[in-house]
């Protein structure tokens, strides 16, 4: 997207005479069409200095930093051009795609439907949004944004594996095993061996679900959810080494999938971390006496496990049992000062 | 040659239209819910000396707070800002100074600083105005790296440094402090925090970063200190009275508290942000048996202490209201980078749960460092707002982290009718697209127009004045409370008022935010309503009188005296 602002800058550049700022800024153009992106952050830094009120050169800055992986410093950019200038639609689908890339999937939707609000024909942001809402589990958001795409676009295999998906979530089975059908009738796609692979899944045909999942991977590594689902069915297969290289995949695409998380968490069962995060769960979901057990037993295992202490004396006193809650309060303040008196400020005295 | 400013909009203008590609552009422009008062407005010169030296000690980066006072009781929110000083590691080499700002009334300030007489004289770090004394006159205490000062209000534009006398010289190094009555006997006491022992230990260096220069050391690796606790004693004296109480055993690294109620007792309660330790909270159980006043420090089990995985946090800015409106005090504290901030609401069994996750401000404080922060309702819509001011404590921190930054954005939060706070900081103004090494905060009415304002004050930097245009269209009633047998800052007082088929209440709490005190006047949110119904003052003890006011017209102050149901 952002080739097509370079084009329009350099285009509106050429109405100017040639004059150093300019030049500056054409060359930080040549520079980031040729790749190189560093010097292009560079001279754009430069010429804003000169000229912080150019919207638009906020918004190259973006691409540039974005091309360099460097999202959270590309998200002002792209901010301060669109505050300046609301309806720079590119730099606001710019930002939704940095915050997509940075797993920030409801920023990214927020973006995304902005962009639509203003230009209901944006294909390309209509896909993004699809996608955002069926990771944020709206499927009916989903329905709303696709079915008119889905009209338009009948043989697009994305579309309908989106849509499909959404409807089957929303129990409308039907509807979903529509798509799902023309999907598979159009062959090897990722997202046939993916419905495949998932039904598969259902019947506890795990070994036929990995394979489908497998193809799905090696089509389109970045369908969604496309790694987890295919971890799951190598992990009930018994292949823990490469689901966990599934799981770090999937975490990849998005940072914040709740799956591999805490997949990624559990394969390590006897990690003393692990065993904590799990109690915390068991506090968290109102099972008090399970976290209490699990946090006894880490406790006398690592008696110096501070944050166990803190918990198990927070369980105690969830569980009325405030004596034994100040009994792990005092272990905790035993080890916080015994862990403060190893500070450098302690022996500067 | 440069390109000229209108080739350059036009630019950027042209290019926006036709990246549209038919879309509208947006609609017309927003009016900035805050809008910042420069210097050359408020007549507000003065600039924070952070004396930041090669060896980075850790006093430097601090400070300053500041306050909103009505020094003169013209019924015009005064300022009171506090500067660094001469200390056992910095001679200033030209005289550095507080500043005291008289209110012209007209949207200016004036320097009065020097007649004042408050210009300090050691490492200043926070202040808290209150009235002391019940002569109706407000008092300023600053805490500092070095000694304290408390200056008595001689009612005539100047102060008395009365430090000595009071018996107030807070020893070590003090940051924020509260004035409340703890005791219930109709005079403000004062809770002061106490950082860290640093004597002795500032030659430590804290180096061999990435870029081989000392840094700010961790407060981690300095020894935790008590708090300090101070009985008034009614003769202009104060008898620190922490000695065998919770208060002097709890070792912490004090930098933020609030007094509040959060069990409702009529009590007033303590919360104590501290860095690299955990919190405090002191629950004020009444007099002991043993001559000395009962607090029970609570913190670990009313989980307030530590983050949800077990660990003490960098507590630094706090504060308490009744968030929810369910009659029940809940809290805020502002943590370092990477460690987000919590909401804590309370569960009404003296345990709370951390709601930072629900509200989005988790998320939206991520990369922050939070300071100074408060807890009100900016727009008057009746529902309690958030306003958090950042910045990183390590100025090198740009040269090693992608992420997070030295200066850093505000952040204002608005409680929308889903109960939940909603960011809006990115439509808040020009002032929210900034980036400052914020500390103190402070929030005042200063121009009468019954939206409060906000004071940020820098480190290093000129106080940033944010004009409060966000309640427009929503009417308020201003209350300026004064104690008649309960102490005269009415603090603790319970506040019912109804208005527009709304039954709303509010506890005046004290202090909140980091270094820093705030307008004392209560104003109370109305939305669209037109007249307030009723209006209940249930003044603390030892006043056993509640006061009840019907049919309030709105958008003044008035002034409501203890026992005496009129204005």
């Amino acid at each position: 997207m952002w080739k097509f602002t370079l084009v329009l800058i350099l285009s509106i550049g050429a109405i100017a005479q040639a004059q150093t700022p300019q030049e500056l800024v054409q060359d930080a153009i040549q520079k980031q069409q040729a790749g190189d992106l560093e010097g292009a952050v560079a001279e754009y830094k430069q010429f804003l200095k000169l000229h912080p009120e150019a919207t638009a050169i906020h918004s190259n800055l973006g691409a540039a930093l974005a091309g360099l992986g460097r999202f959270e410093e590309a998200v002002p950019e792209y901010k301060t051009a669109l505050r300046e200038s609301p309806a720079l639609a590119a730099a606001r689908l710019n930002l939704a795609l940095v915050y997509y890339k940075m797993g920030r999937i409801a920023d990214a939707a927020r973006e995304l439907a902005r962009v639509r609000a203003e230009d209901s024909e944006n294909e390309q942001a209509a896909l993004l949004l699809g996608d955002c809402y069926l990771r944020m589990r709206r499927e009916k958001d989903v329905i709303r944004v696709l079915e008119p795409e889905e009209r338009k676009h009948p043989d697009d295999p994305a579309i309908a594996y989106m849509l499909g998906t959404a409807w089957i979530r929303d129990n409308q089975v039907e509807k979903g095993q529509v798509l799902v059908d023309r999907i598979l009738r159009n062959g090897d796609s990722a997202e046939a061996h993916l419905m495949l692979g998932s039904a598969k899944m259902n019947v506890a045909d795990f070994a036929g679900a990995r394979d489908e999942f497998a193809k799905a991977v090696a089509l389109n590594p970045n369908l969604a959810e496309v790694h987890v689902l295919y971890a799951k069915a190598l992990v009930l297969t018994g292949d823990s080494d490469q689901s966990s290289k599934e799981f770090k995949a999937e975490l990849a695409v998005d940072p914040f999938n709740f799956d591999s998380n805490l997949q990624l968490g559990a394969t390590r069962p006897g990690d003393p971390g692990v065993r904590y995060q799990l109690a915390l769960i068991a506090l968290d979901e109102g099972k008090p006496d399970e976290a209490r057990q699990m946090l006894e037993t880490l406790v006398r295992e690592s008696p110096q496990f501070t944050e166990a202490h803190v918990s198990l004396s927070l369980v105690y006193y969830r569980l009325k049992r405030p004596a034994d809650g100040k009994r792990e309060w005092e272990i905790v303040q035993k080890l916080t000062a015994e862990a403060q008196a190893k500070q450098p400020g302690a022996k500067a005295q | 040659m440069k390109f000229n400013r209108r080739e350059w909009l036009w630019l950027a203008s042209s290019f926006g239209a036709a990246q549209s590609l038919g879309g509208q552009s947006a609609s017309g422009q927003l009016q900035p819910l805050f809008v910042e008062v420069p210097p050359s407005a408020s007549g507000i010169a003065w600039v924070h000396e952070n004396a930041m030296s090669p060896s980075r000690y850790l006093p430097e980066a601090l400070g300053p707070g500041c306050a909103f006072l009505d020094f003169d009781n013209d019924g015009w929110m005064d300022i009171f800002l506090v500067n660094s000083g001469p200390s056992d590691f910095w001679k200033p080499s030209s005289p550095v100074r507080n500043a005291l700002y008289k209110n012209n009334r007209d949207g200016t300030f004036t320097d009065v600083t020097e007649k004042a007489g408050i210009t300090g004289g050691s490492f200043g770090m926070g202040v808290a105005v209150g009235d002391y004394d019940n002569d109706g006159w407000s008092d300023i205490f600053v805490t500092a790296y070095g000694k304290s000062i408390l200056y008595k209000n001689n009612h005539d534009g100047t102060f008395t440094d009365v430090t000595e006398k009071a018996a107030l010289a807070a020893p070590g190094w003090t940051t924020s402090a509260v004035w409340f009555d703890y005791d219930n006997d109709g005079r403000l006491d004062l809770f002061v925090c106490s950082f860290v022992d640093y004597s002795g230990v500032r030659k430590l260096e804290c180096g061999n970063n990435q870029i081989g220069r000392n840094y700010y050391c961790v407060p981690r690796v300095f020894k935790p200190t008590a708090s300090l606790l101070y009985h008034n004693n009614g003769d202009g004296t104060f008898t620190e009275v922490s000695k065998g109480t919770a208060i002097a055993k709890a070792l912490g690294k004090g930098l933020g508290v609030v007094a509040t109620d959060i069990n409702n007792d009529d009590r007033m309660d303590l919360f104590v942000a501290n860095d690299t330790v955990q919190n405090f909270l002191f629950v004020n159980r009444g007099p002991g048996s043993n001559g000395r006043w009962n607090w029970e420090e609570i913190a670990l089990q009313a989980n307030v202490g530590f983050s949800e995985s077990g660990r003490p946090r960098s507590g630094m800015g706090v504060d308490a209201a009744d968030l929810n409106g369910n009659g029940w005090q809940d809290l805020f504290v502002a943590n370092v980078d990477h460690e987000m901030f919590s909401v804590y609401e309370n569960n009404k069994d003296e345990t709370f749960r951390d709601a930072a996750q629900g509200h989005g401000v988790a998320r939206a404080t991520r990369l922050l460092s939070g300071w100074g922060l408060k807890y009100f309702d900016y727009d008057n819509d009746g529902a309690v707002d958030l306003f958090l001011a950042n910045g990183h404590p390590d100025d090198m921190i740009d040269n090693y982290s992608m992420q997070v930054k030295y200066k850093e954005p505000l952040l204002l939060f608005h409680q929308g009718e889903d109960r939940k706070l909603h960011d809006v900081s990115e439509s808040a103004g020009p002032a929210f697209e900034r980036y400052f090494a914020a500390r103190g905060l402070a929030v005042g009415d200063f121009d009468n127009d019954g939206a409060l304002d906000v004071l940020i004050a820098v480190n290093g930097g000129a106080p940033v004045l944010l004009k409060n245009n966000a309640a427009k269209g929503n009417n308020w009633l201003g209350l300026r409370l004064e104690g008649a047998t309960c102490n005269r800052d009415a603090i603790g007082a319970r506040i019912l008022w109804k208005a527009g088929g709304k039954l709303r209440q509010r506890l005046k709490n004290s202090g909140g935010s980091y270094l820093s005190s705030h307008d004392p006047r209560e104003i109370l949110g109305l939305g669209r309503a037109t007249v307030v119904d009723e209006l209940e003052i249930h003044w603390p003890a030892p006043s056993k009188s509640a006061d009840k006011l019907t049919n309030l017209p709105v958008n003044r102050y008035i002034r409501v005296i203890e026992g005496r149901a009129t204005f």
